[in-house]
């Protein structure tokens, strides 16, 4: 029995290794040298590494739905997306272009498929591992994009952008951009501000359950979102602490009861269901709300991802300003 | 007259033990009721013991009286409700299995749960409350009936709790892979494997209190029956009790207790162990709380007790906004974990060594054919990981980089998976030579350095020191694991050694430690960074993504030297682990070699940790089938049992790089996936 067994391994390994011999690639003997464009880009991304490019770069790959939808603004269609699946779902404001290829989740990448790709740039951002970021520096120039600071989210918004767009030489692209996204600030802040909205309280928020327990999710003063509403001149109503990147807290139902008269514009995706017309609505905390009695709840369209880019944020202020006004 | 005499006396104690047990019942109803009223004072709302009480004397402003009625008083009902559900259906367990480690936790009905309610949030059915607590029902009795259809009710305590702890991690992995697999559905606080008792509004509690009063009053009705199995099964047939009966419906019963529980506030862990071990002690000086009819809902009662204490202190020592990212199980966990520990010292049975399984002891050739077809097998492996990925190489190209010729891309797919594949191979080993020594040592074929603790000691220190230091080096890495690890294993190890390794007793100190380390692990996690489950996994489950070269030179470095130590030492090694009084007649210094073994074994384990996670079930399967392949020799067990560690690992990190590329499954989960239904074949194979 054991003789058969060692004998059948034995021819099983032989006979899978000569399966498997031959190369996938010719070696590097072979191989061409590449013709080498003119034009170096040299930078300085946001964790301070030089980044050298030969020129602009067009087979991007990356790894957070921000640096994704920069991209896609931008006009350059990434060869590699993590999650596209989600992104789809998350992000409509810049849909993808081209079919990028999946390469895992955002927490973590396949290095295989990125290596597979043979990008000429990999955008990741400060919340990708440091030890995936050397790894990925293997296959390609890494540019780490700061993912979020709560000091100064739109700030390191357009940083990014810019960063992106001086590595994809697409700079004109990104001024449109911010353009576009200031147009549109002070657009929203007019309309808000005719509709004597002026200074009016909001808490942006999204929210989730699990095992009978709602989770709300606020997006206070340091979120991105919080600092559009401010820019629209309205006043971010969360007394939470958020953390120091996204901005976030976590609370829960009760602690809504601080929120006195608000708009309570949230955030919430068909994938995952509403936390807040579902689970919340028979919820005799969340009925004697202030702002839930006077109707002052709004659900903002699917795919504005709260964490993106100047046409996350555009198709944010344009869903927000109507939601508000429409009364 | 002296007849009298005595009936009068036993009557006295009777209505002695009575007035007691009538006591102990009273003055735990007293302490839930006073923690039941400091938790529902506390809250993210600002509402605190004055608005409480004008709510509940109806003269609170109605916003106040909303939160009262539809936040506070659910929370502490469902905390209530869940503790004495748990609670109960540990003591029932323990009763009718006549095993003190029995409980919803150990028999993987918990678990079986709530893989069922995982199944249920990834493929988007949403059911009614009831239905989907009909799916846990079935979950936890279909994890109940294979431990103990596998073990055999009664038959003996570390079998039991060896299949249920075995399921339980394999039924845990498949959660959490159901997880990875599906994150937009099951968000939230199912990343942390752990419940919460926070509550939206009365309808769960209102739906489940049905099902957990059924319950209750089933295992009263049956009390008189559980008690009388309790003098063996022979004796209550004698009696008129029907013993399978009896034990089939008690198990469904305590079943519909934790499923209730589970729907209801997730796995919250460690209080169907903990409950009827702190009511065990009681016993002895109130006889009263012998019987189940009593003992039962005491232990119910004091599970409400811990889990509305975890509650209290969560929320008392951590920020309220923070308090509501912090499941409620990580903090009965910790604290079960710490009572456990203290119990275990206290307790003063430990059941003596179980007869060593009969195995049979093959011969030379046999060895030889073993080792080599492993050593076969594993290249296999080892080539086909090298090859296979979410890009497909051959040989030639793996030759190409060997030379340092191949192309970009392969040059790129190989420097990032020739480390991983070396940190599972050597990863792997370190754990099955660690387990293989522990084994040795206590003598116990449940020792293993991830149910110890060891493992659970090592991923937290890796993970203090991950979360406050920006990038810290590999070595830096590993020396904190090992600190970790260390103080767990001194722990352990320390207090069991006090008494004799007994059997029961280092497995329970284990279970406990590793249990509260786990919880502490995600605690830190939820503190630090409370939106990263990707890391969180990593620590909690064992991955080798993004490892280099430079992180498996301490695992290299130590496993080397540990197979060294355990050839050289071999003969040691047979001395220990065959019983306590031989090797001192053979002049061996039996704590010596012990301790060094020991601190071999936590090197090994903590290094393997710190180069891949905690990977766990590796340090129990290995040397457990090195040694039904090769008999019990160590010379042949270490070899043996270092290929299988390396070997599994490496598949399972082939499994998990591959089944769902480009995404990952951490190793640890496929270990365990690969592990359980292995382990259970094992099981079944020694049963005959």
């Amino acid at each position: 029995m054991r003789r058969h067994l060692l004998a059948s391994a034995t021819v099983a390994v032989a006979a899978l290794s000569l399966a498997a011999c031959g190369t996938t690639e010719p070696s590097t003997d072979d191989a061409a040298a590449s013709a080498k464009p003119a034009g170096k880009i040299t930078l300085t991304d946001d964790k301070g590494t030089k980044v050298t490019l030969d020129g602009p770069a067009t087979k991007v790959v990356a790894t957070e739905w921000n640096v994704v939808e920069d991209l896609v603004a931008l006009g350059v269609a990434p060869v590699g997306v993590a999650d596209v699946k989600g992104y789809t779902a998350w992000n409509t404001s810049a849909p993808l272009t081209g079919s990028p290829k999946d390469i895992g989740t955002r927490g973590e990448p396949s290095i295989d498929t990125v290596a597979a790709l043979a990008p000429d740039l990999v955008v990741a951002t400060s919340d990708l591992a440091p030890a995936v970021v050397k790894q990925l520096r293997k296959v390609a120039p890494v540019l780490e994009v700061k993912a979020a600071d709560a000091s100064d989210q739109i700030g390191t918004m357009t940083n990014g952008l810019d960063l992106i767009a001086k590595a994809t030489g697409k700079e004109d692209e990104a001024d449109a951009l911010k353009e576009d996204f200031e147009a549109s600030v002070t657009e929203g802040k007019k309309a808000l501000a005719d509709a004597g909205l002026d200074g009016a309280e909001i808490a942006t928020a999204d929210g989730y359950e699990a095992s009978n327990q709602v989770s709300i999710r606020a997006y206070t003063s340091g979120s991105l979102l919080g600092a559009v509403n401010e820019r629209l001149g309205l006043k971010n109503a969360w007394t939470v602490e958020g953390d120091e990147a996204y901005g976030l807290a976590t609370t829960d139902v009760e602690g809504l009861t601080g929120l006195g008269d608000v708009h309570f514009p949230y955030v919430a995706n068909d994938v995952d269901g509403d936390t807040f017309t579902g689970p919340l609505a028979k919820n005799a905390v969340w009925k004697s709300l202030p702002f839930v009695k006077a109707g002052n709840v709004h659900r903002l369209p699917d795919g504005v991802w709260m964490f993106g880019g100047p046409r996350s944020m555009e198709a944010y202020i344009d869903s927000l300003v109507d939601a508000l006004t429409k009364k | 007259m002296a007849v009298i005499d005595k009936t009068a006396v036993g009557r006295d104690r009777t209505a002695a033990a009575t007035t007691g047990a009538v006591a102990v019942t009273a003055t735990l109803v007293l302490l839930v009721a006073v923690l039941a009223a400091v938790d529902i004072t506390q809250g993210t709302a600002d509402v605190g013991a004055s608005q409480v009480w004008d709510a509940l004397t109806g003269n609170a402003e109605a916003g106040d009286a909303s939160v009262v009625v539809a936040s506070r008083l659910p929370r502490m009902v469902a905390a209530v409700l869940v503790g004495l559900a748990l609670g109960m259906a540990g003591s029932a367990l323990q009763a009718v299995s006549r095993n003190v480690l029995a409980s919803p936790d150990t028999l993987a009905v918990n678990a079986g749960s709530y893989l069922a309610l995982g199944v249920l949030a990834a493929t988007g059915t949403t059911l009614p409350l009831l239905a989907s607590s009909g799916a846990a029902f079935v979950g936890g009795l279909a994890a109940a009936a294979i431990v103990l259809g596998l073990s055999g009710l009664g038959r003996g305590t570390v079998r039991l709790v060896l299949a249920g702890s075995a399921l339980a991690l394999g039924l845990n992995a498949a959660t959490e892979a159901l997880l990875l697999l599906f994150p937009q559905q099951t968000e939230g606080l199912y990343a942390w494997n752990q419940g919460s008792v926070g509550q939206n509004g009365f309808d769960g509690v209102a739906q489940m209190a049905p099902v957990i009063a059924v319950g209750f009053v089933g295992l009263l009705l049956v009390a008189r029956r559980v008690d009388a199995l309790a003098l063996g099964d022979d004796a209550a047939r004698g009696l008129g009790v029907p013993v399978r009966g009896t034990r089939v419906t008690t198990v469904v019963l305590a079943t519909l207790l934790s499923a209730a529980a589970v729907t209801l506030a997730g796995p919250i862990g460690f209080v169907g162990l903990c409950a009827p071990a702190l009511v065990r002690p009681l016993a002895r000086r109130f006889r009263g709380l012998v019987r189940s009819r009593l003992s039962m809902p005491v232990a119910g009662l004091v599970g409400a007790a811990l889990v509305l204490l975890s509650d209290v202190l969560l929320r008392a020592v951590v920020p309220a906004d923070t308090a509501v990212e912090v499941p409620t199980g990580v903090v009965t966990t910790v604290v079960g974990g710490v009572f456990l520990v203290v119990m275990a010292l206290r307790a003063r049975d430990t059941a003596s060594a179980e007869a060593p399984d009969r195995l049979r002891i093959p011969g030379r050739t046999a060895f030889l054919v073993t080792v080599v077809v492993l050593a076969v097998v594993l290249v296999g492996v080892m080539v086909a990981a090298v090859l296979l990925g979410d890009s497909k190489l051959l040989l030639g190209d793996v030759v190409n980089w060997a030379q340092g010729r191949a192309g970009r891309v392969v040059t790129f797919v190989l420097d990032t998976r020739v480390p991983r594949v070396t940190a599972a191979l050597l990863a792997g080993a370190a754990l099955a030579l660690s387990g293989t020594l522990v084994q040795a040592v206590t003598r116990n074929p449940l020792a293993e350095p991830g149910i110890l603790g060891v493992s659970g000691g090592a991923g937290l220190g890796a993970v203090l020191l991950v979360t406050t230091v920006e990038a810290p080096g590999s070595w830096a890495v590993a020396g904190a694991a090992f600190g970790g690890a260390a103080v767990t294993a001194s722990v352990v190890f320390g207090l069991a050694a006090r008494s004799g390794f007994g059997q029961n007793k280092l497995v329970l100190l284990g279970v406990g430690v590793s249990a509260a380390a786990a919880a502490l692990i995600s605690l830190v996690i939820v503190l630090s960074d409370p939106f990263d489950t990707t890391r969180a996994l990593t620590w909690l489950s064992g991955s080798t993504y993004g490892r280099n070269m430079p992180d498996v030179v301490p695992v290299a470095v130590v496993l080397a030297v540990g197979i060294v130590l355990a050839v050289v030492r071999r003969r040691e090694l047979d001395l220990v682990a065959l019983d306590e009084d031989t090797p001192r007649l053979l002049g061996l210094g039996l704590p010596r070699a012990r301790l060094g073994f020991l601190v071999a074994a936590v090197l090994l384990s903590s290094t393997a940790v710190a180069a891949a996670g905690t990977i766990g079930f590796v340090g129990l399967v290995a040397p457990h089938a090195a040694r039904a392949l090769v008999g019990r020799r160590h010379v042949r067990v270490v070899p043996v049992s270092v290929l299988l560690g390396a070997l599994l690992v490496c598949l399972a990190d082939l499994a998990g790089r591959t089944v769902i590329a480009p995404a990952q499954l951490g190793a640890g989960l496929m270990t365990a996936v690969i592990g359980a239904p292995y382990f259970v074949y094992l099981l079944v194979r020694t049963r005959r």
